[in-house]
């Protein structure tokens, strides 16, 4: 801001800071609410930016959202049990984005025999069978840490993240 | 479709009105032959795949096509073999090599029986690596070979079957013994040689760990396990809706892999979990290492962490007709839920008109009246009383079989699936009497069976299919298909069933009292 003085001089007066610039790190809760809406790669790679995003992203309550946005309604009474089962996180990547991606990309034949492309909102049978899935996965790390298998078994989930030859 | 798949046969036409009078040595197509051209059977395929040829060539140079029209030499077309020849020298095409054949192994066996293919021969996963003719001929050799050395060990003339079993073993090096009807066959010659020249080791049984790992091998290389699993699951589930206290008995418990997902989905119900009891029924454990409490730990583990209340009961025993129904322990007011997955047909005998260990077995199953009985057993009939019967159809199935593990590409697991197998394999074709336990049935008779014994069939519902054929898409390449079959459900690959369950309720018993706890009368 440009003062004029008695002399005729010209100063320069700090300039005030009308509007604070905007540091989305200073501002959790917006960022949260930005990272709420993204997809699951992009919350993966909003958690390498930073040790802070990194703290942000992994919170479970975001991958909670990402898992179930799309289910209407949302099941009820299911955190306590995917969280001892391993996290929302971790059903998201070993469990809903295989599910997701797999159903979305193939015709799915319902009963009646019609063909669906399946859309991206889940039906309760997928969130289900995603669940159970999740829970075999739990399993079977559970018996591999017994070392009852000899070395670390392979879970029955490997097929499902493999790309299939069709 | 190539032109050929529906019309091979051996010059026996059926549908056919046509009047060629055939040279038995040589036939002429019939179903062709309705149509005006004349092709000999045998060379069915080749000239396929120079009519493929021909049009590709057609489209791709269409100029050299049309002088065709103006001063070529027109053979007679209904001959159709030299006439394709013709056509495509006239368009200075070279001959070429037959194509690599999409054949599947049961179109070698069909050829190898000189039967009708009941099988689309283009739908075909096994692509021979070197595609050569003389690599398909060597197949169908094999196969052939292979049905008349069975037919002589059927005879009981051994010395014969084991030069057959020589031979067989050198034609196994001109194939591609890693996939295709290489790999089954010597699986199958493996079998023979054990019953001809080691009779009494044949049975390739192993200790109940080995068994347990290949089990849980072959649940991770294909999918029927985990259909098996699922289905029951689902049924299971829907039985104990609205029960307070459930108690499964599950015959074989393995690694306990089926029942996570039960737990998880009790926990989940509307109306909270109930008190879950699990009886697992094992093989005992040698040198005092109690596997089955293991496993029984690990599921109370899980079922803490899900908050369902869970009691686990281990029943050790080498045979289930071994199994008493006091050792159950069964509580009145509870709601039962028993799950056979691939065991029951152990307790068949060979003799139908003779009662089998199952009968009884069936009997105090009854008897504990359950909400609900889960039976999945594998789609086949490997419990003819003729040896050469057995074996043809179970070079069938197995066929099938190592044709679906082809999907897998998790190498670890599809080899120690194989062995899996090969164990069934060496029960069904090198076993007799009490050391065959590998008997199974199709489903129309086990209908029959337990229809017979007391109990009526539950129709799975839709959610069992549509969760079936979800987990289908997840879990495999094109070519298995979930069937409903008057409401029970099959898993089968390309068309052919290779396993089936069903769910059954015991019929209301007026008589029979529950045997409660304390009840010792010895029910066998």
């Amino acid at each position: 801001m440009v003062n004029l003085l008695q002399n005729g001089d010209v100063c320069m007066e700090e300039l005030k800071e009308e509007t604070p610039m905007f540091c989305i790190n200073d501002n959790e809760d917006v960022l949260v609410e930005i990272l709420r809406r993204l997809d699951g790669r992009s919350l993966g790679s909003a958690a390498c930016v930073c040790k802070m995003w990194c703290g942000i992203a992994r919170n479970d309550a975001l991958w909670e959202h990402l898992c179930f946005r799309h289910v209407s309604p949302p099941p009820s009474g299911v955190r306590p049990v995917v969280m001892a089962l391993g996290g929302y996180r971790r059903l998201y990547m070993v469990c809903v984005r295989p599910v997701l991606s797999r159903l979305g990309r193939m015709r799915v034949r319902v009963g009646g025999g019609e063909s669906d492309l399946v859309s991206r909102v889940w039906t309760r049978q997928e969130v289900e069978l995603s669940l159970s899935l999740f829970c075999v996965d739990y399993y079977e790390r559970l018996l591999g840490g017994g070392g009852k298998l000899g070395d670390a078994p392979a879970s029955s989930l490997i097929f499902l993240c493999k790309t299939v030859n069709v | 479709m190539g032109p050929y798949d529906s019309s091979v046969s051996a010059g026996s036409s059926s549908g056919s009105s046509s009047s060629c009078s055939v040279k038995p040595a040589d036939p002429i197509d019939g179903l062709l032959a309705g149509a005006g051209y004349r092709v000999r059977s045998s060379e069915l395929r080749q000239v396929a795949q120079r009519l493929e040829r021909l049009e590709t060539v057609m489209i791709n140079a269409p100029t050299e096509v049309s002088h065709l029209a103006n001063d070529a030499v027109h053979y007679n077309p209904s001959d159709l073999a030299s006439w394709v020849d013709s056509l495509l020298s006239e368009l200075h095409q070279p001959e070429i090599a037959p194509d690599p054949s999409t054949f599947s192994d049961l179109n070698y066996i069909a050829h190898a029986q000189g039967g009708p293919v009941l099988v689309n021969p283009m739908v075909g996963h096994c692509e021979l690596s070197s595609g050569t003719e003389i690599e398909e001929d060597s197949g169908i050799r094999l196969v052939h070979v292979l049905m008349t050395c069975a037919e002589s060990v059927h005879r009981g003339e051994l010395s014969l079957a084991a030069s057959f079993i020589e031979e067989l073993q050198g034609l196994l090096t001109s194939v591609d013994g890693e996939r295709g009807i290489g790999k089954v066959a010597g699986y199958f010659i493996d079998a023979l040689s054990r019953r001809v020249f080691a009779p009494q080791e044949a049975s390739l049984a192993g200790s109940a760990f080995e068994n347990a790992v290949l089990y849980h091998h072959f649940y991770e290389a294909c999918p029927y396990l985990k259909f098996a699993h699922f289905t029951a699951n689902q049924a299971i589930l829907e039985a104990f809706d609205g029960h307070d206290c459930v108690h499964v008995i599950d015959f074989n418990l393995m690694h306990g892999l089926q029942w996570p997902a039960l737990i998880q989905a009790l926990a989940l119900r509307p109306g909270g979990p109930p008190l879950l009891r699990l009886t697992g029924i094992g093989p005992p454990s040698p040198d005092g290492h109690d596997s089955l409490r293991e496993i029984g730990l690990r599921l109370a583990e899980l079922a803490r962490s899900v908050n369902v209340r869970f009691a686990f009961r281990g029943v050790a025993a080498s045979r289930l007709d071994d199994v008493k129904p006091w050792m159950l322990q069964v509580n009145p007011k509870e709601v039962i839920a028993v799950n056979s997955i691939m065991q029951l047909h152990k307790l068949l005998g060979s003799d139908p008109s003779r009662g089998s260990p199952i009968d009884p077995v069936l009997e105090w199953i009854r008897n504990l009246n359950p909400k609900i009985v889960m039976v999945v057993e594998q789609e086949a009939n490997h419990n003819q009383p003729e040896f050469l019967d057995r074996f043809t159809e179970a070079l069938h199935y197995y066929s099938t079989m190592f044709d679906s593990l082809e999907a897998c590409s998790a190498q670890l697991e599809k080899s120690l699936a194989e062995m899996y197998i090969q164990r069934e394999i060496c029960n069904v074709v090198c076993c007799e009497g009490l050391a065959r336990v590998e008997r199974h049935e199709p489903l129309d008779k086990w209908r029959d069976r337990l229809g017979g014994a007391g109990f009526t069939s539950l129709h799975l519902g839709s959610n069992a299919f549509k969760q079936a054929s979800m987990l289908l898409t997840l879990f495999s390449a094109e070519g298995y298909c979930v069937e409903e079959n008057e409401g029970c459900l099959t898993l089968g690959w390309h068309s052919r069933p290779l396993i089936a369950a069903s769910a059954w309720q015991a019929m209301p018993v007026l008589q029979h009292p529950l045997p409660l706890i304390n009840h010792h009368q010895n029910v066998i």
